[in-house]
């Protein structure tokens, strides 16, 4: 598989630009960015060439994980790879993510090599 | 006969009567120590009522100037992208004339000098990596906004039972004070991590992969067992 378009969502314009430019850096351009799990699910709806997401964690409204939930519980998008990018680096957080079926997880601070290499992996295995 | 008996509970109930003058005289000096211990207290409960009221009234700044410390950081932030990305177009600039200046003469000054571009933008990816720690402290601040937060209201209730709130309003943290630029950093529960940390170490990521690496696994048994079936 290809990712056509990532959804990048995140609270902080800071890191949805940090996000971009890393995507930017490893070769892919194409992108759209949402600034909460709300705004998420609305872009879904709306732009059928989304085809990958990259998320934070904490964020209002709807929060990364109930992003997650929310997209592996719907019969349109439950196989939408996701990854979560987020401070939140405890084993319990971790598992709690795994459990809702994130396809991998990136720890901030990030590298756009570590962003690379768990992108390349999702890929490999869908 | 029975004049004697009364004339006896008479002598009883004297006797009771002094018992009571002496405890009396006993527990005075106890009741005055109180009396004493009370008035050197009240005005020092009265300064800390004070205090408590002083420290509440400060607690909605402290908040608003965390959050404009966090909106400031952003600006300050996007405006080093800003200029990061434009060194990036610069520097492909560069590299392609570079490329079109090149010929046999100055071939290695040219592979040179693609090396010291390739270096800069090396380093300003670095630098752009380093600034994911806006991101990180202002979860931190968050954090510290929450805890503010709760004090502001634990005080505001103590005040309250204190009914010192019929002298003075007490001040409460008004959310309209806060401008569209510092809502982004309204502290409500989970939109912030308390224990973010800016931890350039690999071993966190590495607990991730060991935790994914073994999740595959179980989930690569899970799927064997249903097939084995």
């Amino acid at each position: 598989m290809t990712p056509k378009k990532f959804l990048v969502v995140d609270d902080s314009t800071t890191m949805r630009r940090i996000v971009a430019n890393s995507l930017k850096a490893i070769g892919y351009t194409d992108f759209v960015e949402a600034g909460d799990g709300r705004e998420a699910l609305t872009k879904l709806d709306t732009d059928t060439a989304i085809n990958f997401i990259i998320t934070d964690w904490n964020m209002p409204e709807v929060s990364g994980l109930e992003l997650v939930r929310s997209i592996r519980s719907h019969d349109k998008y439950n196989k939408l790879p996701i990854l979560m990018v987020t401070t939140r680096g405890l084993k319990e957080d971790i598992l709690e993510a795994l459990q809702a079926k994130v396809n991998n997880y990136v720890v901030k601070p990030f590298t756009p090599q570590i962003l690379r290499e768990k992108i390349d992996q999702i890929l490999a295995s869908i | 006969m029975e004049s004697k008996n009364s004339m006896e509970n008479v002598f009883s109930k004297l006797g009771d009567l002094k018992q009571f003058f002496v405890f009396g005289q006993k527990i005075v000096p106890v009741i005055q120590k109180i009396i004493d211990f009370m008035s050197d207290v009240v005005p020092l409960l009265e300064t800390v009522n004070n205090s408590i009221q002083d420290s509440t009234s400060k607690i909605p700044k402290a908040s608003t100037q965390i959050n404009s410390v966090t909106s400031a950081n952003e600006i300050a932030t996007s405006e080093i992208l800003d200029i990061i990305d434009s060194m990036f177009v610069d520097l492909s600039t560069i590299k392609a004339g570079l490329e079109e200046l090149k010929n046999d003469q100055n071939s290695e000054k040219i592979k040179t000098l693609n090396e010291v571009v390739e270096k800069i933008e090396m380093d300003s990816s670095r630098i752009t990596i380093s600034l994911q720690v806006q991101d990180i402290t202002a979860q931190q601040l968050a954090s510290v906004n929450h805890l503010i937060d709760s004090v502001q209201n634990k005080l505001s209730s103590l005040l309250f039972d204190l009914g010192k709130q019929q002298d003075r309003p007490i001040p409460t943290f008004d959310a309209n004070t806060i401008t569209e630029q510092d809502s982004d950093y309204a502290f409500s529960d989970g939109t912030f991590n308390e224990n973010a940390r800016y931890d350039r170490s690999t071993e966190k990521q590495e607990l991730v992969d060991t935790l994914v690496l073994e999740n595959t696994k179980t989930s690569q048994e899970e799927i064997d067992k249903l097939f084995a079936k």
